[in-house]
């Protein structure tokens, strides 16, 4: 690894804003920005944090559809700095608890507010362009945050996790090494929130290569969204939550994407019946399913679905495959030792993806470990190595879920149940009659003001971690260990929705 | 089908379908002002009303749909096609 290795993706986009100048860079809200009119962005923000907020390296962008938003990411990034991106529609206390854990200096956004969650504010649309040109920084980053994310937390507070500028090149590395031949007549979709990072590969890798990023609008039905851009704009190259295709399967029939070549799956366990059927409507396309936690960067997993060769699936679930270059996997059983092929346990990661560890050090404690010299991540999820080297994804090991791609601490919904009720509350994931999973809340009480709860807990947990239902039983059914027994409550709820 | 009364009967599946009392759609009304009409309820609302009035859109026909009264529209459409 060469000593500026981690400087290889940054080097990739300036290269992009010298030869793909006139090439279309995005296309939100169905209006093209060229890479010129992007470097502009860029270069006018990279002055005024130079000159206005050079006195720290943390910044926050504002999630806004706009090009400003993409500009101030690819600015702090040129520049060596950190962002860590803010939802303007999530919970003030839960915005206020990011801002001030990630120890904010500037707050980049499209408001004309002085403050933003006791954050200073700069309106990036009123900082005017000028003849300033992009500029990237030339100091060792390797170590240095790119971006920080944070997701759901057991206690009740959001779970900062920094992303190295060494694990972003190694990610890149390893993305290219897989073979996709992209290049800048590629048109990528980018469904995904920014505080995902499934986010940084859809807009990131099409920059790298001169490609058009076409961001999903956040107005209206997203799933819907989602295809009228495949649809419309001819998308070469989709990473997509499997919920898309559950949503779309009904009109498959209807479906024909010959411009389509990568069709990527990540997030949530992928059905092979419906990947299948999905397959048939991309004549031209190479499928995949891909996987990874926040902790090792983005994905470090990858399995191509060939119809032909069998699909090695496990209960119907498709496989989640090999570890990607420079990362390694390995199945831990409960008495900590490695187990062999064939055999469940927690899936453990390691190599150059993986994050230096949480900003609160004690949490890193309970998932990082080493043994034998490598430093390795404990995912939580229950795995298995087959003899071919597949991996398969076989549940998880706590009250961790993902729905919708989005990662969920169950304990983190009951924690604010729990205050908004007054009473104990069990989080549950439940799939309607569509096989879509959802979130639904059991509170032990007769009976509840479920409008008032639900206007309650919407002043606490981000959208896609409301319950759509709500639930009461008195008292909880326990289990032998005097534990509430939330197998008997998720039986209950999906036998006679009591 | 009186326009009224198709109203109403969205009405009814509205309620059922997002759990809420009280829900009154009118040709104007979109996704963003009812609570909880979401991409997940959106499929089982299509979903519902197809059933109710033994009809099927088609994916381009619901893509274009900008508020109810497009719907309504087609539902109409649809009817009377029968």
């Amino acid at each position: 690894m060469g000593s500026d290795f981690y400087m290889d993706f940054l080097k990739k986009i300036i290269s992009s804003f010298e030869k793909y100048g006139t090439r279309n860079a995005f296309c939100i809200q169905g209006t093209h920005y060229t890479y010129n009119e992007l470097a502009v962005r860029v270069a006018a923000i990279q002055k005024t944090l130079l000159q206005d907020y050079s006195a720290g390296d943390r910044v926050g962008v504002l999630i806004q559809d706009s090009l400003d938003t993409y500009a101030a990411i690819i600015a702090t990034l040129l520049l060596g700095k950190t962002y860590v991106p803010v939802h303007p529609g999530h919970p003030a206390d839960r915005v206020a608890q990011i801002t001030e854990q990630a120890d904010l200096i500037v707050i980049l956004s499209g408001l004309a507010v002085s403050e933003y969650a006791g954050v200073a504010n700069c309106n990036t649309n009123n900082i005017n362009a000028d003849t300033c040109s992009v500029q990237s920084v030339g100091a060792d980053l390797s170590s240095s945050f790119a971006y920080i994310l944070f997701t759901s937390g057991s206690t009740g507070k959001p779970k900062g996790t920094p992303i190295t500028y060494a694990n972003v090149a190694s990610f890149t590395d390893a993305f290219f090494k897989l073979g996709y031949q992209v290049s800048e007549q590629d048109r990528f979709l980018q469904m995904f929130d920014l505080t995902f990072d499934l986010s940084v590969m859809s807009y990131l890798m099409p920059l790298c290569v001169g490609a058009c990023v076409y961001p999903v609008p956040d107005t209206g039905m997203k799933f819907m969204n989602v295809y009228a851009l495949l649809e419309e704009h001819d998308i070469t190259f989709a990473l997509m939550v499997p919920s898309v295709l559950t949503f779309l399967r009904q009109y498959f029939d209807e479906i024909n994407l010959p411009s389509m070549r990568y069709s990527l799956f990540c997030g949530e366990a992928l059905h092979k019946d419906v990947v299948l059927e999905w397959q048939k409507c991309l004549p031209n396309a190479i499928v995949e399913n891909v996987y990874g936690p926040t902790e090792a960067t983005i994905f470090c997993l990858t399995y191509r679905i060939d119809a032909e060769k069998g699909v090695a699936a496990n209960n119907g679930i498709v496989c989640i495959g090999k570890p990607m270059y420079g990362m390694g996997a390995a199945i831990e059983g409960s008495d900590n030792r490695f187990l062999p092929d064939g055999e469940k346990g927690e899936l453990c990661l390691f190599g150059n993806q993986l994050t230096p560890g949480y900003l609160d050090a004690e949490k890193s404690k309970l998932v990082f470990f080493e043994k034998d010299g490598i430093r390795y991540y404990r995912t939580g999820d229950i795995a298995l190595r087959e003899a071919d080297g597949n991996f398969t994804f076989c549940g998880r090991v706590d009250h961790q879920v993902k729905v919708q791609g989005f990662r969920i601490e169950l304990s983190e919904i009951e924690h604010h149940a729990r205050a908004a009720c007054g009473c104990s509350a069990v989080a549950l994931v439940v799939h309607n009659a569509q096989g879509l999973e959802h979130l639904e809340l059991v509170i032990e009480m007769e009976s509840v003001d479920r409008d008032n709860v639900l206007a309650d807990l919407k002043t606490r947990i981000p959208s896609y971690m409301m319950p759509s239902e709500i639930h009461c039983i008195a008292p909880f059914p326990l289990n032998v260990n005097g534990k509430i027994d939330r197998r008997e409550l998720q039986q209950r709820i999906t036998n006679t929705g009591i | 089908m009186e326009e009224n009364e198709l109203y109403g009967q969205l009405n009814k599946i509205y309620e059922t379908i997002l759990k809420k009392e009280g829900v009154t759609v009118a040709p104007e009304t979109t996704a963003a002002d009812i609570d909880g009409w979401d991409s997940l309820t959106h499929m089982i609302l299509m979903d519902s009303i197809e059933k109710h009035f033994y009809i099927k859109f088609k994916l381009m026909e619901i893509m274009k749909f900008n508020n109810v009264g497009d719907m309504v529209a087609c539902i109409q459409k649809k009817l009377a096609a029968k």
